[in-house]
């Protein structure tokens, strides 16, 4: 094998770029000094080698893959990036063209390389642009694809609250009709209450004023025993009389039939005014009864609406609590609100249990104080109490403990 | 279906004979690197050549980044091919990674192979000790460096200028036939599906007679790979050419034609 570097022109030897040749099987044929020069090759140490030899490991698979098929199809290879391998392993890039020509009965390609120092940092500078530019259309591509399921989503979403949406307005429609059946119904029972009740007063006020009139001896004389059941029926009267205008007051109330006149009252007054009519019935059960109203406190209320609440409230203390046990009256301004005043009705009778707090204002409810007793009473007392302290304005409500007595408060606007 | 194959690859069919043989190009080339041989067969066989999706003149659109970044979607394209012509008892010629692709397919359907005659094929280019694959990582990385510094100048940046250019439409055609793959993202696929491969496990269920055609010095598929071959492939033959490199069909054509004809004389 002859020198690659032997018998070269000097024009081609020192050329300003590299040259080699070399046949099909890879041999080296000639490489000039310049070449040699930049791979760090002494004259003779390339004898033998292989073009292969000269690239790096990456670029002679390149070669074998591409530039030699190029080479053997088309004949000449034109403008391949190629990195070269020095002697001591450094990487040198080039540019390369190579033709193939047969020469003394041999193919014989010539390649010439140039070296790329500033255009290559260029072209790295240009791939590291396209290979961002690549990225931020994936990333676009990827957040796009991220945006159209959100958006997917959000119709799904959409459609789905719609179909919600139109349910909740069938339902409001539904309820709303109810509503209306409902407040029809509620109508229709007041006026019916309201109508029965008169029907029924009419009679039973006959039924009173025969008796007194038979009490009297109008119709002859009537003796003990006849005395004593006519009392019977008078009481049985009264009772159902009073059952009945409760009743009617009620409806009155629900149906908005009740006028309030409000007027600015003094509480002591009205307390002063209510006493003597629960008197009787405090000394009948011993029990002692405390008041703590100051003078100065007022309200603004319907003076008659007012008695009768204190009236039922005192009334209930006293059915409920037990002889020589207290009943007590206070009055004060709401400490959580200064537009309202509080009056308690308290008691140290059976009291009631906190699950049962809310029935006691229920229409036609008696709470069970004890099994085998129940007290008189309609059950329509503390309905109408709490409607007509809210139609003025205020409100009442209780609070109690089994076995130490029940606190009832009212509460009405200052004046 | 047979039509939409044969456009799709590039099918073409020449020679006088009838039983098929079946060219397989490698990568970085088409079917035009099988030129120097086939005129060898022309009398004795029909002889089938195609290019893969992607490469030569395929149709581009039928390319699938999914199913060809695996070498068993180009094995598909060959059984494709196998089927669209309806091939038996065929000899399958591969070269370089179509070596693995022949593997792939001769296994998925042994009954339609005759036999494989593989040109510098190897199982694993990179490294595995003590497996000797001839490559490391890094240097598959350098590998597509440089094609990225060429498909850059070439095909995807110089040849759509030119091809816009009406007067002088022969440009665009000259530039993007010199590089076999013309788009640089296949190309890159098919290297990263090439060099990355590890079709070592598929070997022991070859079951076709196999041709092994070892370069005498080929730095892409080294001395040791063809010993592999030969000891894993059962029934396998390995002839080692005095030729060198990497191509013996363009470097060396009688040499390869010779080999291959007494291995098919003893066949």
């Amino acid at each position: 094998m002859t020198d690659p570097g032997h018998g070269l022109d000097p024009l081609l030897d020192e050329a300003p770029c590299g040259f080699v040749s070399f046949v099909d099987d890879g041999t080296l044929r000639a490489i000039n000094r310049t070449l040699r020069d930049i791979l760090g090759y002494d004259e003779n140490e390339l004898a033998g080698k292989r073009v292969e030899s000269l690239l790096a490991v990456g670029s002679r698979i390149f070669y074998q893959t591409h530039f030699f098929p190029l080479l053997r199809l088309h004949g000449r290879v034109d403008e391949v990036f190629l990195l070269l391998q020095t002697k001591h392993g450094d990487d040198i890039a080039v540019l390369a063209n190579a033709a193939r020509r047969e020469r003394n009965g041999e193919w014989l390609t010539s390649c010439v390389v140039i070296q790329l120092v500033e255009r290559r940092k260029f072209e790295d500078a240009l791939l590291a642009a396209k290979r961002l530019a690549e990225e931020a259309r994936a990333s676009a591509d990827m957040h796009r694809h991220d945006v159209e399921k959100a958006n997917e989503m959000l119709e799904l979403q959409a459609m789905e609250l719609e179909v919600s949406h139109q349910q909740l307005l069938e339902q409001a429609t539904e309820l709303e009709r109810q509503r209306l059946i409902a407040d029809e119904a509620n109508q229709a029972k007041s006026s019916f209450l309201a109508m029965m009740s008169h029907e029924l007063r009419t009679p039973l006020n006959a039924i009173g004023g025969y008796v007194q009139l038979l009490e009297m001896g109008v119709h002859g004389p009537v003796n003990e025993a006849q005395l004593d059941a006519l009392g019977r029926v008078t009481r049985s009267q009264r009772h159902l009389l009073r059952l009945i205008n409760n009743i009617l007051n009620l409806a009155r109330i629900e149906a908005g039939h009740v006028d309030y006149d409000l007027r600015v009252l003094f509480l002591r007054d009205i307390m002063q005014a209510t006493l003597p009519m629960i008197e009787p019935q405090l000394a009948a059960r011993r029990l002692q009864y405390r008041s703590n109203v100051p003078a100065e406190l007022s309200v603004l209320a319907d003076r008659e609406k007012v008695e009768q609440i204190l009236l039922n409230l005192l009334s209930n203390a006293s059915k409920f609590t037990p002889a020589d046990g207290i009943v007590s009256v206070e009055a004060a301004m709401d400490p959580l609100n200064g537009d309202r005043v509080l009056l308690a009705v308290k008691d140290t009778g059976v009291g009631i249990a906190n699950d049962q707090l809310e029935n006691v204002f229920a229409p036609f409810v008696q709470v069970d104080v004890s099994p085998t007793k129940r007290a008189e009473g309609t059950g329509l007392g503390l309905a109408i109490s709490r409607d007509l302290a809210r139609g003025m304005g205020g409100d009442l409500w209780a609070a109690s403990e089994v076995g130490a007595g029940s606190t009832f408060t009212l509460a009405l606007p200052r004046a | 279906m047979d039509d939409a194959v044969r456009s799709r690859n590039n099918v073409k069919v020449i020679g006088r004979g009838t039983r098929p043989m079946l060219f397989a190009h490698g990568f970085g080339c088409d079917q035009n690197m099988w030129r120097y041989i086939t005129a060898a067969f022309e009398n004795d066989y029909k002889l089938v050549l195609f290019d893969f999706v992607g490469s030569g003149k395929s149709d581009l659109a039928a390319y699938d980044a999914e199913r060809y970044s695996s070498l068993e979607g180009y094995a598909q394209d060959v059984l494709d091919v196998c089927h669209a012509l309806d091939l038996r008892d065929v000899i399958f010629v591969g070269h370089s990674v179509s070596g693995m692709v022949g593997v792939l397919a001769a296994n998925q359907e042994p009954e339609r192979f005759a036999n494989l005659i593989l040109i510098g094929p190897s199982p694993r280019y990179i490294n595995d000790p003590p497996y000797v694959g001839g490559f490391e990582r890094a240097d598959i990385e350098g590998l597509l460096e440089t094609m990225e510094k060429n498909y850059i100048g070439w095909a995807n940046f110089l040849a759509p200028a030119i091809m816009k250019n009406p007067e002088r439409p022969e440009l665009g055609a000259e530039l993007t036939e010199s590089f076999c793959s013309t788009d640089p993202v296949i190309a890159r696929n098919f290297a990263k599906a090439t060099f990355f491969a590890d079709n070592r496990p598929d070997l022991s269920a070859v079951r076709v007679p196999t041709l092994i055609m070892q370069c005498s010095d080929d730095m892409i598929a080294p001395l040791d790979v063809g010993d592999y071959l030969r000891d894993t492939i059962a029934g396998s033959t390995l002839a080692v050419l005095a030729a060198t490199g990497h191509c013996p069909h363009m470097s060396h054509p009688e040499e390869t034609i010779r080999v291959m004809r007494a291995y098919l004389a003893t066949q």
